[in-house]
């Protein structure tokens, strides 16, 4: 009877011990990986401004010195009148330009009629679409021009007034207080290197005819994707 | 009369000479104790699972009772069961809570050996089997009970799960059948006193289970300190949008991708689990979709683009449109695949506020300002992501110890 009453004690025991050996185990083995486990972001990216592959050296260099000369880096945008331009980007005129070409998926060709600085419907929403088109850059440059006809002085004025425009319309169709701190305006004189007629095939306003005088009345737009 | 432990333990002790159960009853009970014995080995499956989790990792998990089936990593009906807070007790006192299927392990393998210690006895009393009836009824019902809320509440079937179902039910009949097949003989000890006895074991193995897992499951101090902080936790007007707006409650703030699973699942388990009754929610609309998001180098979620603006453009309508987009969210990103226009006519005939904004420079500036605060803030290019005042939850504790994690967080802040 002893045997028979031990035995079922023991199957009741055994029955118990299983089940709580088995958990003991599991919980062991958690406890061990949890010690064990890394930092759960180790591997996550974090969220970043752009850094295109255009974004070499010498073009941030001249980045660099372009938006913190013309007051863009530390007080927010504003212009820089070409004699300013030529000595902070430290390039010659082609050489500027070639530094940008790699922008041509991202930047914009706003064009304006000769002696005139107003934009036209299809400037304004070129304009818009190339703002609203910002992903991870950090800074909207707005490259104005002017072509050669006409005294040099004239061109100059043509030029600020067709960058402040575009700077105006930005402010205010966005009500934007970004714009201040991201906008760079650098207008460019007849004697800065003008841009060629390859330039005529980016994306423009404008889709009539293009020669060297049309494509250079006008404003290039882009958001730079380099952090800088 | 016999002492209750000593008759349980004697198991001879109330035996009528020369009597003998029934066969049928014998095989019936035998019936019984495997199917008992299966539902603690289905249970010990799903156990194993949900411990493993402890250590806030992502396992697989088995999915399937077939001999040799291995475990999946990915979505499946057990995941989503084990993920739902009906999984588990207590889970604002312990990381993850205490899993029902250790309950059920304890409770099917006590109902194992009860019955086997019957079954071998010479004569099985209806006293007996009456206590079986009994001990299965608590499996049977509970499979009855979470059975619907699978269905009903979490919309998933765990296979496993339902093996259990079905292993209680056959238990349960079997038992009833062998109780109907016994011969009523006269009692020799009191039903009362030998029920509580072994009440009293079955007991023993479910607090057992439960000491054992209070006192040795893995915690971590993580949980409080979270996995990063804000740098910048205001935000310009639209960037983070209000979502559930409780007076009082703690500023928390979710960032979410329309069209990311995760955080479809992440926001039923924040809905099921109460806490949001506690926290003032915004969202930052963070879409996996590279179409504006330069942070991915594809569209995780295609179109989370499109369905973000729509927010964006009627904000006033974020609950409705997230209920509407996390819905059908492969169907949305298929349309999207194929072209994203036509993703944006239907959230223009479905939400028409959205109409004259959607797609527009404007819109699409905004989203982009979204973006940009996390990049301000560095955060992990994930969905979801949840950020109780200035301080982010990780990410591993974002499922099983959801409620754990909310409730130290919460109560650290002092919150009512």
């Amino acid at each position: 009877m002893k045997t028979a009453a031990t035995q079922t004690a023991l199957t009741l025991f055994l029955g118990f011990s299983i089940p709580v050996g088995l958990e003991l185990v599991w919980l062991q083995n958690a406890r061990t990986e949890l010690e064990a486990a890394s930092e759960s972001t180790s591997e996550v990216a974090i969220a970043s401004v752009s850094e295109d592959q255009y974004c070499s050296t010498h073009l941030k260099r001249v980045l660099r010195r372009v938006a913190g000369a013309c007051g863009l880096i530390n007080d927010g945008g504003r212009g820089c009148k070409p004699t300013d331009a030529k000595s902070v980007a430290a390039v010659s005129g082609d050489d500027f330009n070639t530094l940008f070409r790699p922008l041509s998926h991202r930047a914009s060709i706003i064009q304006f009629d000769a002696n005139e600085v107003m934009l036209d419907e299809s400037a304004k929403q070129l304009v818009e679409n190339a703002w609203s088109a910002q992903r991870g850059a950090s800074f909207f440059f707005v490259v104005s021009r002017a072509s050669q006809d006409g005294g040099a002085k004239k061109n100059q004025e043509l030029s600020r007034l067709r960058a402040g425009a575009v700077l105006e319309h930005l402010t205010t169709k966005f009500d934007d207080p970004d714009i201040k701190n991201q906008v760079g305006l650098l207008w460019l004189g007849e004697e800065f290197a003008q841009l060629g007629t390859e330039f005529c095939s980016w994306n423009r306003s404008r889709e009539d005819e293009c020669t060297q005088k049309e494509i250079n009345r006008s404003a290039f737009v882009a958001w730079i994707d380099c952090a800088i | 009369m016999v002492s209750q432990l000593d008759n349980d333990l004697l198991d001879t002790a109330a035996t009528i000479p020369d009597a003998k159960t029934p066969v049928i009853v014998v095989r019936l009970l035998y019936t019984a104790a495997v199917c008992s014995l299966l539902g603690a080995i289905f249970a010990a499956i799903s156990s194993a699972d949900f411990i493993s989790h402890l250590d806030r990792q992502v396992h697989s998990i088995h999915c399937s009772v077939l001999p040799g089936a291995g475990a999946t990593i990915g979505e499946s009906g057990c995941r989503t069961a084990m993920m739902s807070p009906y999984s588990s007790l207590f889970r604002s006192a312990i990381w993850g809570g205490l899993p029902i299927s250790l309950l059920a392990l304890a409770v099917y393998s006590y109902m194992s050996v009860r019955i086997f210690l019957f079954a071998r006895r010479k004569q099985v009393s209806r006293t007996e089997i009456g206590f079986l009836i009994a001990g299965s009824a608590l499996p049977f019902f509970m499979s009855i009970i979470y059975g619907t809320i699978s269905v009903v509440e979490v919309g998933a079937i765990c296979s496993v799960c339902a093996a259990i179902y079905v292993v209680s039910l056959v238990m349960f009949i079997a038992v009833i059948l062998a109780y109907r097949n016994t011969e009523r003989r006269p009692k020799v000890f009191s039903q009362k006193s030998s029920y509580t006895t072994w009440f009293l074991q079955g007991f023993a193995y479910v607090i057992g289970v439960v000491l054992v897992y209070f006192m040795f499951a893995p915690q971590s101090d993580k949980v409080m300190e979270g996995c990063g902080k804000l740098v910048k936790t205001k935000a310009r007007k639209g960037v983070l949008i209000p979502y559930i707006e409780n007076k009082g409650g703690t500023p928390a703030i979710t960032v979410l991708d329309p069209l990311c699973p995760a955080c479809r699942a992440f926001e039923n388990r924040l809905e099921i689990s109460g806490m949001q009754k506690r926290l003032n929610l915004s969202v930052l609309l963070f879409p996996l979709d590279s179409s504006c998001n330069w942070m991915v180098d594809q569209a995780l979620h295609p179109g989370a683009c499109a369905v973000s603006e729509a927010i964006l453009c009627a904000p006033g309508q974020i609950d409705e449109i997230m209920t509407w987009a996390f819905s059908r969210q492969e169907e949305l990103m298929d349309i999207a695949k194929e072209d994203e226009k036509k993703l944006r006519a239907l959230l223009k005939k479905n939400f028409p506020n959205t109409k004259s904004c959607l797609g527009t420079s404007k819109v699409r500036s905004r989203l982009n300002k979204s973006l940009r605060w996390a990049v301000s803030n560095a955060i992990p290019v994930l969905t979801p992501q949840l950020f109780i005042r200035d301080k982010r939850v990780c990410d591993e504790d974002t499922d099983l110890g959801l409620e754990y994690t909310l409730a130290q967080m919460l109560s650290a802040g002092g919150q009512k």
